[in-house]
């Protein structure tokens, strides 16, 4: 009796194994799909037409055949500007709540407050920028306000990624570096962070690809519009990023080719993070090949 | 964390204390740089939190002046919101905003979670290693980009199928949305669920489980964790949305009754009205009160996943 | 950690970079400055085609123009984000929904022409005052109540703070109601939002400036007049507002001399008419 009902348990568990394998395998062959009609779309519409000269020449405000320069230029600078202000604070808060943090009642606040910061809408972080350097500084909407509040934005997600990555280092690791006398900076230094380099480079490029992507943020703080040149590095010209330019040309709509324009800016928008996660992981593969010499 | 050895940490005066003489300056270096450095990550997790503050500060602030013109009852819990006629209900938006996120988590969690016990345990090698980088692209897709193929796609594909007029509304957003935030949560649960310990797996198979109740009963538990995070980040992101959503809900300030009703939620209205108010008004008050109860769902959000969290490694 | 000392070192260079772009771009010029210019989307072709004539002869002002609603541009103006705020009403003084902006001058600079349009599939040519008041009051809901199709009328229309909206409202459905809430009901943000979702949604009805109006979408009669630049110039067709630049007290320098710009003869008679906009001297 006890032999059979087992038995059958098993058969039940057998079958349940075989149609979950089954789903799971159903589910993801769905979402792959998904994704491939998606990045179909985006592409075979913006992709036709796509040139240089569209991406290097100034936008054109009445006639068709406008580029997107500046707007692209804007978008570098002021992710590369965020990233800057952003890398060293969020990493060095990670390392702090991975490494250094003891266990009490205030380190549960600070992760508190990490998560709280992190979930802060980017449209709050658009209003602080507002506040902050349209309505206190009196400087308007600039490419340093648009720069400071997406630093804001990236802080969170960085401590996130840079906290998971050096938790996962086994403490074999650290004891035995602790055990040649090593002091605790440099077993972070020399031990840690080389081999947390893969989890934090790969949280760095998803912190890069949503900044740079990020348009409510931009919108409210940095503008929709640019100071009309190609290399603006003014830190106080207004900055309307790319991101920003897809939203306000297909709201605005006057140039008659304003459709294309968006497809086209979607397409880059896109090319340009699969490019980035790629760029991002170079220096990550001569690594890996270095260690296993 | 699940990392069996303990890690053992030298105080500074474990370290050699009298070091021969030549080569003195180099431990003191050493020691300095240490405490330095520690003050270092300090500071950043202190400067994290000044941010915070700055948040919270500048738009409560801000926020609380509107209850100098309307009262409590008038902000959250009537329908009304016609601010140039002095009506400032957020009732509905935010009610709207709730169902939305709602609506989207039903829709995206389950296949999220799905698709990452998909990678992270039963797929192959060059299935895990084509569906990784293809989702972290998909993080990595600007949010206006979905709202865009929302609006361009999506929407008259709606209306044809529903036969409405319009095609904005809760359904319009909450499948972009759905989208939006899969591969967040998605990409986060295979990573907590890759770093469930070897062994855990070894000894359930050992004991004559199947892979699902492997899966079921000691992978995802103990990546519990991990995937709550995950919950947390797609949500956070659902939420606090604003250009994909703007694009497809259709703005209308206005208790979504059904799924095609053109609403409104939270950030979108924000960020249609920002620009039209002033400093010194209470539209604007009222706006940023909007914004401050953004922080506060979030912030009770997080607050209650992580008491779930804590009460879920208590059981284990 | 070389990486990180890589990107450090990048990180002081540009900055270093900048500062001395920055310093070297103040260096003196005839005419130089910036303008930055927001507000009416209805006036935003007119700007950005000035904007550009204006750059040509004097390349060291910049100028970012950008539009997002009438009262966004004398908003702005107060918060010290933009130097010229574009309006379509008088915003030095008090009118109807809004207060008067203190301190600020209203610079006339076009004649806005508006029009009421709809999506190509709609069979209407015509409307009259009475049947767009029913419209947009929520008393007509079907096209075939004012002899279309049987379908529903999908109403889009701006949201509050548009000085399209605030013209339309008065002069063409004579201060009537619009509807706030229904299912058939959409707000938009800005005169190219709402070609875009009047355009691409079937049976609706919206209002823009003429300017924005092209093959996409159908341009109605009003009560049996077309909306041509001719005949709001002999003074028929109604539907029509001056356009504004508001700045703070009296413009001076680089702002003055663009606002003069936009005000002389020669682009009045040129780029503003070919813009199908109306130059302010034909309306006295």
């Amino acid at each position: 009796m006890m032999e059979t009902t087992r038995s059958r348990k098993m058969q039940r568990s057998l079958v349940y194994n075989k149609l979950a394998t089954g789903t799971f395998y159903g589910l993801g062959a769905l979402v792959l799909l998904l994704i491939l009609w998606l990045l179909f779309t985006i592409l075979s519409k913006g992709l036709p037409g796509l040139t240089l000269d569209f991406l290097l020449k100034l936008p054109e405000d009445m006639d068709a055949g406008g580029g997107i320069g500046p707007v692209l230029f804007n978008s570098f600078y002021i992710l590369f500007l965020s990233l800057v202000i952003s890398i060293p604070i969020g990493v060095g808060a990670g390392i702090y709540m991975a490494e250094y943090a003891p266990e009490n009642k205030l380190t549960e606040v600070l992760r508190i407050c990490v998560e709280s910061l992190s979930s802060v809408p980017s449209i709050v972080f658009g209003m602080l920028g507002l506040a902050i350097f349209a309505e206190y500084f009196q400087i308007g909407l600039t490419i340093l306000g648009g720069a400071v509040s997406l630093a804001f934005l990236n802080l969170p997600m960085l401590a996130r990624v840079t906290e998971e990555a050096v938790r996962a280092v086994p403490n074999d690791v650290k004891n035995a570096s602790y055990a040649l006398g090593m002091t605790k900076f440099q077993c972070i230094r020399t031990v840690v962070l080389p081999m947390a380099l893969q989890g934090i480079i790969t949280g760095i490029c998803l912190v890069a690809g949503r900044a740079f992507g990020e348009s409510a943020v931009i919108l409210l703080t940095a503008g929709l519009s640019t100071s009309g040149e190609m290399w603006d590095f003014n830190l106080f010209s207004p900055g309307e990023t790319l991101a920003v330019h897809l939203w306000y040309v297909q709201s605005e709509a006057i140039v008659e080719d304003a459709a294309q324009i968006a497809d086209r800016s979607a397409a880059v928008l896109v090319i340009i993070v699969l490019l980035m996660n790629l760029l991002f992981r170079i220096p990550l593969w001569f690594n890996n090949r270095k260690l296993k010499k | 964390m699940s990392t069996s050895t303990q890690q053992y940490v030298p105080e500074d005066s474990v370290l050699p204390m009298k070091p021969p003489k030549e080569r003195f300056s180099r431990y003191v270096r050493a020691r300095m740089a240490n405490r330095l450095i520690k003050y270092y990550f300090l500071f950043s997790i202190l400067a994290l939190c000044f941010v915070l503050g700055l948040v919270i500060f500048f738009i409560g602030k801000t926020a609380m002046l509107t209850f100098a013109h309307i009262s409590f009852a008038d902000f959250f819990l009537s329908f009304n919101w016609t601010p140039e006629e002095d009506h400032y209900g957020a009732a509905g938006i935010i009610i709207n905003t709730l169902s939305l996120t709602a609506l989207t988590l039903v829709m995206a969690v389950p296949v999220a979670v799905g698709l990452a016990v998909l990678i992270a345990e039963i797929a192959p090698k060059w299935i895990k290693n084509m569906m990784r980088p293809v989702l972290d692209l998909l993080v990595g897709i600007p949010s206006i980009v979905y709202g865009y193929l929302g609006l361009t796609v999506l929407i008259p594909f709606l209306r044809r199928l529903s036969g409405e007029n319009l095609g904005d509304g809760l359904l319009a957003a909450a499948l972009v949305l759905a989208l939006m935030v899969l591969p967040t949560i998605c990409r986060i649960s295979d990573e907590a669920i890759s770093m469930v310990p070897k062994k855990y797996r070894e000894a359930a198979y050992a004991l004559g489980s199947t892979r699902l109740q492997v899966m079921m009963r000691v992978v995802i538990p103990a990546a519990g964790r991990g995937i709550i995070t995950a919950i947390i980040m797609g949500m956070t992101r659902a939420i606090g949305e604003t250009m994909a959503v703007v694009m497809v809900i259709g703005n209308t300030a206005q208790l979504a009754t059904t799924l095609f009703t053109p609403a409104s939620v939270l950030t979108s209205n924000i960020v249609m009205q920002i620009s039209n108010v002033e400093f010194d008004s209470t539209w604007n008050y009222a706006l940023h009160m909007m914004a401050f109860l953004l922080l506060v769902i979030s912030f009770i959000l997080i607050l209650f996943i992580r008491y779930l969290g804590r009460k879920g490694s208590d059981k284990a | 950690m070389k990486i990180f000392k890589k990107v450090s070192l990048l990180a002081a260079a540009s900055l270093v970079a900048v500062t001395t772009l920055v310093g070297s771009a103040s260096a003196a010029s005839s005419l130089s400055g910036k303008i930055t210019i927001n507000g009416s989307t209805a006036l935003l072709p007119l700007t950005l085609q000035a904007a550009k004539e204006f750059q040509k002869m004097n390349p060291k002002v910049k100028i970012a123009a950008s539009g997002k609603g009438s009262v966004t541009g004398p908003q702005a103006v107060k918060k010290g984000i933009a130097d010229i705020g574009a309006c379509d009403w008088d915003a030095s003084m008090d009118v109807p929904g809004f207060k008067a902006f203190d301190g600020q001058v209203a610079n006339k600079v076009a004649v806005i022409p508006f029009a009421t349009v709809t999506n190509k599939n709609v069979k209407v040519n015509n409307l009259t005052t009475e049947q767009l008041k029913g419209i947009y009051s929520g008393k007509i809901t079907n096209w075939k109540e004012v002899g279309g199709d049987n379908a529903d009328i999908v109403v889009i229309t701006r949201a509050f703070g548009s000085g399209t909206r605030v013209n339309y409202q008065a002069k063409a459905l004579g201060g009537g109601d619009i509807v706030k809430k229904d299912k058939n009901y959409k707000e938009v943000g800005s005169s190219g939002d709402m070609k875009t979702a009047v355009a691409t949604t079937p049976n609706s009805i919206g209002y823009i400036d003429l300017v924005y109006v092209n093959s996409d979408v159908k341009a109605l009669s009003y009560n049996g007049v077309a909306p041509t630049t001719e005949n709001v110039i002999n003074g028929t067709y109604k539907i029509w507002a001056y356009g504004y630049y508001m700045t703070k007290g009296q413009p001076t320098g680089a702002t003055k001399a663009f606002i003069d710009y936009v005000q002389s003869s020669k682009f009045q008679q040129g780029s503003l008419k070919k813009l199908k906009f109306i130059p302010i001297s034909v309306m006295h």
